[in-house]
């Protein structure tokens, strides 16, 4: 492997072991090659070595992006960017897994393939999967390689974001634009959590604008060591942003993808990335006048996305929208900062391990007693999805920002 | 990858093997063995194997089974000390207690615990916590250290000034000699006086005495409230006085933390509150206690001051505490950006000592053109010394060796110790001598022989490593 650009930054550790209070992966399996300290050792003394020892790629590879260690780093140092480089320059020697490349090669090839294979998954899906009783998303009907029968997918909807908003009719009344951007999983995945984001700045003063020409943020080929697709798809947005550069707020409802904007180094001047808990909350007073005295009358959980909480540093605001919306209803259950397990593809590369930190965080849920847990990342939401099924409990996973959209429905009518 | 064929390694692995030992347990990977070597003092050494137990009976085996082919064993926990306790040797095994991590029982009658040495000490404290009681040693690292290694380097913590530090907590041990055979001392009793006092030899006896398998705590209750206060002092001598004057006025702080003046202006800006420009010395203080009887203390505290210190404030709620500890929680990163190298002591003096030895090292600081930055736990006497320095200057390395000779010389002159609570390690066994007298080191010796007569137990540490073993 070719020296690390970030060597001084590998330097600033100085193995104080602060990683191992919070590390999800080190938690599970008591392993320093498994904690940051250890990685950064390992990754420290591959530089500069022709031969990448499995063992090791595997241990660089055991890592949920999910920023604990460091968040909570005395040193401050970048360890989520040391690790996804050190990713970067093992894909360059050794290639991209070939199911990752044909994955992200959708993904650039947006207008295309990747609705298109989307859609006739939602047609073809029901041959193997079928729907959970309880709760949204698929489970398999016949066996599959790597699944077993309580891995949770999500089930993939014949109409995608795009095709609602073409027929969609915003206000004419004069509403400020703001840009949306919904996300992957959004788009394609959870259509209506989109929906509601929309009407929610709608009954606030805002259009949302949804250029079609985004793309994904990225983050999931930052975190597979793709640094070329990655550029190609932050090349592509920051374009987009850049037309519409009248626009200053950029918001979205999913944490990864506010994360990953908000690390873009050059985004047009003045341009803000916001996630919609810190939108709403710049618009409480509105806000909390719209909701009157309106509460969901169920129990209600949340569980902090660490892309939202250690990548973006927001706690507060989301848990003044549940209080809005739910009040005394709104319940903090145990370690709501620990990892769910999910880390965009790790629940499936290393399935024992995110089931052992799922079943933590299920039973953390459970224990409150609430009916839905939330959190603002789609990510998440399936995987506690799969939380639910795993522990055989009967909570859903919603977004907050669903909950809030449905109040509000109630309360215009 | 399992590195050079090693037959007496091999063999010893196939003996685990048929003692009950799991692959998982015996650990050979490369990338493994890499990340057991290091400790927060940046040494780091690759063992040649290592070994997670899960409980006492597998130490008693691995023990007898390395005592036959004389193998060196390096005891470990979190591997988050700061004087290389747990840097192995090539040629040893690590025995890492970090599975061992059972809180066997929490006996409230008698308010002790009993746990396995891999617990983290603070979840033990969580725990007991939830029942009402309080294990109180606090080390910085408490969030990931482990009471096995917190007991074995005997680690304090600002709360050391009220409370004491982990010996005063360790009613008793379980502890496996080197040839396997497992030793008890110390009981539930309050009161105990059978035969030597092992359990405290043990304690701080930095993994070269026994393997420490179970651990009896003492436990007290919780102090129903804990008020934080923040005081700014012209000099390090007024500061001094402050203290006195707590004391002698039946002021008990629980944390009396100090901060000098470089280290104020490392974390000025950013601070959440404004320190006056003149503020020389900052006192962090906390006391716990009954609701009332802490309610009495500070206000006796702020009367006390009200003229003297340049900056008083109280604490109201968590989060103003919180603000208020951010000055001594941001020190460490801060001043790491005065200069690419530290040299970190953690001498300790008689608590009246404390401003001489500032002002001492502010004249060496002076003299071998190096910043020395000083913070720590007034209340005890423990101070973190920092020699900020480039170790790649050849004649910046020289003089901060230097430094590091004069302010032992400094501390044990004024009554002082080398290590008030990361122990000797390998880091400072150079200067045990300038400690204790020759008579006195002898006996050290003759116990570790005692219990150790090969020097396979944690060797290096503590004692200069002799051409002889005595």
């Amino acid at each position: 492997m070719t020296t690390s650009p970030w060597q001084q930054e590998l330097k600033k550790c100085v193995k104080c072991g602060a990683c191992m209070a919070v590390c999800p992966i080190y938690r599970q399996t008591g392993r320093e090659e498994m904690v940051a300290r250890g990685k950064l050792n390992l990754i420290e003394r591959l530089n500069d070595k022709n031969e990448l020892p499995p063992g090791w790629i595997e241990a660089v590879d055991l890592c949920l992006l999910c920023c604990s260690c460091e968040e909570n780093c005395p040193k401050g140092v970048k360890i989520t960017e040391i690790i996804a480089d050190a990713r970067y320059r093992q894909t360059e020697q050794l290639g991209l897994n070939p199911i990752k490349k044909s994955a992200f090669s959708l993904l650039k090839n947006r207008f295309l393939s990747l609705p298109r294979f989307l859609k006739a998954g939602s047609f073809l899906q029901w041959l193997l999967w079928r729907r959970l009783p309880r709760h949204s998303g698929l489970v398999r009907r016949l066996p599959l390689p790597g699944l077993d029968d309580k891995t949770v997918i999500p089930a993939l909807p014949q109409k995608h974001l795009d095709d609602y908003l073409k027929k969609r009719q915003t206000p004419t009344s004069n509403l400020k634009p703001v840009i949306y951007f919904p996300g992957c999983a959004t788009r394609y995945l959870y259509p209506q959590m989109g929906l509601d984001l929309l009407y929610v700045l709608e009954l606030l003063g805002f259009q949302g604008v949804v250029p079609k020409e985004l793309n994904c943020c990225g983050m999931v080929t930052w975190g597979a060591g793709d640094q070329k697709s990655n550029q190609e798809l932050k090349q592509r947005n920051l374009e987009v942003f850049r037309k519409h550069s009248d626009i200053k707020e950029i918001v979205t409802g999913c944490a990864s993808c506010g994360h990953a904007l908000k690390e873009y180094e050059d985004l047009p001047q003045e341009c803000e990335i916001l996630d919609i808990s810190e939108f709403l909350f710049r618009h409480r007073e509105k806000l909390e006048e719209l909701v009157g005295t309106d509460k969901l009358e169920k129990k209600i959980t949340y569980h902090d996305p660490c892309h939202l909480r250690k990548g973006q540093g927001i706690t507060s605001q989301p848990r003044w929208l549940l209080k809005l919306i739910a009040g005394e209803n709104f319940i903090e259950m145990r370690h709501p900062e620990r990892c769910c397990g999910a880390a965009g593809t790790f629940g499936l590369s290393h399935k024992e391990i995110s089931r052992e930190i799922l079943a933590e965080k299920a039973h953390d849920t459970d224990a409150t007693g609430a009916e839905i847990v939330t959190s603002g990342c789609p990510g998440c939401l399936l995987q506690l999805t799969e939380g639910a099924v795993v522990a055989d409990s009967k909570w859903q996973a919603e977004h907050p920002i669903s909950l809030l959209a449905d109040l509000l429905r109630k309360g215009v009518r | 990858m399992t590195g050079p064929v090693n037959p007496i390694r091999n063999q010893f692995i196939e003996e685990l093997k048929q003692s009950g030992f799991t692959d998982k347990q015996i650990v050979v990977a490369d990338e493994s063995r890499a990340c057991y070597g290091y400790d927060a003092t940046r040494q780091s050494a690759d063992p040649m194997l290592v070994l997670l137990p899960e409980n006492g009976l597998q130490v008693e085996t691995a023990l007898q089974l390395a005592a036959k082919r004389k193998l060196k064993i390096f005891p470990r926990g979190a591997a988050s000390g700061m004087s290389g306790g747990s840097i192995p040797s090539s040629d040893g095994i690590i025995l890492s207690l970090t599975r061992m991590k059972q809180i066997l029982e929490i006996d409230q009658e008698n308010m002790i615990a009993t746990v396995e040495p891999g617990v983290i000490t603070g979840e033990l404290q969580e725990e007991v916590g939830r029942l009402g009681l309080f294990y109180p040693p606090d080390p910085a690292s408490l969030a990931f250290s482990t009471i096995g290694g917190n007991v074995a380097e005997n680690a304090g913590g600002p709360r050391a000034v009220k409370y004491g530090v982990t010996a005063d907590y360790v009613m008793g041990l379980e502890a496996v000699l080197v040839n396997g055979e497992t030793i008890r001392s110390g009981n539930k009793c309050v009161k105990s006086v059978s035969g030597y006092d092992l359990t405290s030899l043990l304690v701080g006896s930095e993994g070269t005495l026994a393997v420490i398998t179970k651990i009896l705590l003492k436990l007290l209750p919780a102090p129903e409230t804990v008020k934080t206060s923040l005081l700014a002092f012209p000099s390090m001598t007024a500061a001094a006085h402050a203290i006195n004057a707590m004391f002698k006025n039946q002021i008990e702080p629980s944390t009396i933390e100090f901060l000098d003046h470089h280290s104020i202006n490392a974390v000025r800006d950013g601070l959440p509150f404004s320190l006056p420009e003149e503020a020389d010395t900052v006192l962090l203080v906390e006391i716990d206690g009954t609701a009332t009887g802490v309610l009495s203390q500070s206000q006796k505290l702020k009367e006390l001051f009200k003229d003297d210190a340049l900056l008083l404030i109280e604490a109201q709620n968590e989060s103003e505490r919180e603000q208020l500890w951010i000055a001594r929680r941001r020190l460490s990163p801060a001043i790491a950006n005065l200069a690419p190298h530290k040299i970190n002591e953690d001498i300790a003096v008689p608590r009246s000592a404390i401003p001489e030895v500032i002002a001492r090292l502010e004249n060496l600081s002076e003299k071998i053109a190096l910043p020395i930055v000083c913070f720590g736990h007034a209340g005890d006497g423990n101070i973190h010394v920092n020699v900020m320095l480039d170790k790649d200057d050849p004649d910046q390395a020289r003089r901060g060796h230097q430094a590091i000779d004069e302010i032992f010389a400094v501390t044990l002159e004024l009554g002082g110790t080398l290590s008030g609570e990361h122990g000797i390690g390998n880091t400072k066994s150079a200067y045990l001598d300038k400690e204790w007298n020759p008579a006195t080191i002898a006996t050290m010796r003759a116990i570790k022989r005692a219990f150790d007569p090969d020097n396979r137990l944690n060797p290096g540490k503590i004692f200069q490593q002799l051409e002889r073993y005595l």
